[in-house]
């Protein structure tokens, strides 16, 4: 049976970031580390409302966290974002390739309008 | 320019045409037209419908000739910005030929691919020509629209590309 981790991973990465506050403890930290309390000031959440969003984000891999120091940093870890995004390039040349037509379309179109209007 | 090494959220596509914004948005909003160019090579689109309004709907099915016979996809959405010759806002789920969604998962999707996407065409007026910028982004099930999630996405990218440099296999 083909493993399906990959794909729950995945849920898990796209249920992580289906939170606007989330997304915004994400951009903030791609900026730099930081704990929660430094986390918890621009979004006027408590500390344990911010707690709770860094653990759903560190359960998807999002978001690791120091062991190091008593205030334990949070750190953005980027790599499911990644494969997240793998899926947007496999539209491209489709889409590519639809404008090729629409251009093509649009001269058919033109050259017929040509051949009514005679002008 | 879209630089394709860094990772993206979204597919930005940007094409100049030698026609009028009024009609680049018909090539989008009226049927007859968009099954003209909509199907990818060797793909037909046979059915395409479209109630061009906010929170009207969409159903769109694909169909293509493979050795198997012939396959049909289907695809529903929802208008959510519609300004005629200017902007045009969609979703796009796939579904079944009565525009109930279906996971993509279950359809032999590769993994990754979110359930709903949006795709965002917005039109710009160059005399006779017109520029269109074309953006399909994957948005989670609870937000209002892809801007907060493609905003953070250009924001993390940065941190992604440094992240990934020598890295990469």
């Amino acid at each position: 049976m083909t493993p399906v981790t990959d794909e729950d991973r995945l849920s898990e990465t796209f249920a992580a970031l289906a939170s606007s506050t989330r997304r915004a403890i994400l951009a903030r930290l791609a900026q730099g580390e930081a704990n929660v309390n430094e986390l918890a000031g621009p979004f006027d959440l408590t500390l344990p409302a911010i707690s709770k969003h860094i653990k759903v984000l560190e359960r998807a891999g999002l978001v690791v966290r120091s062991q190091r120091a008593q205030y334990r940093p949070c750190a953005l870890d980027p790599a499911p974002l990644e494969e997240v995004s793998a899926w947007a390039e496999q539209y491209r040349p489709v889409w590519e390739a639809r404008f090729d037509q629409m251009d093509d379309y649009l001269t058919r179109l033109r050259s017929q309008r040509t051949d009514k209007h005679d002008d | 320019m879209t630089d394709s090494s860094v990772p993206q959220d979204a597919v930005v596509i940007e094409r100049s045409f030698d026609a009028p914004p009024a009609l680049i948005w018909q090539m989008w909003t009226e049927p007859e037209h968009f099954k003209e160019w909509y199907g990818p090579d060797g793909v037909t689109v046979p059915v395409a419908k479209m109630d061009v309004r906010a929170g009207g709907t969409r159903l769109v099915c694909m169909e293509m000739d493979t050795p198997g016979g012939l396959r049909r996809m289907w695809f529903t959405g929802e208008y959510r910005e519609v300004v005629p010759n200017q902007r045009l806002v969609y979703t796009e789920s796939m579904s079944d030929q009565n525009g109930n969604v279906l996971s993509p998962a279950d359809l032999g999707m590769p993994p990754g691919h979110p359930a709903t996407t949006e795709v965002i065409v917005e039109l710009q007026d160059l005399g006779s020509r017109t520029k269109m910028v074309l953006t399909h982004t994957g948005i989670p099930a609870d937000s209002a629209g892809a801007a907060g999630w493609a905003m953070a996405f250009r924001k993390l990218a940065a941190h992604v590309e440094a992240q990934g440099r020598g890295s990469a296999g």
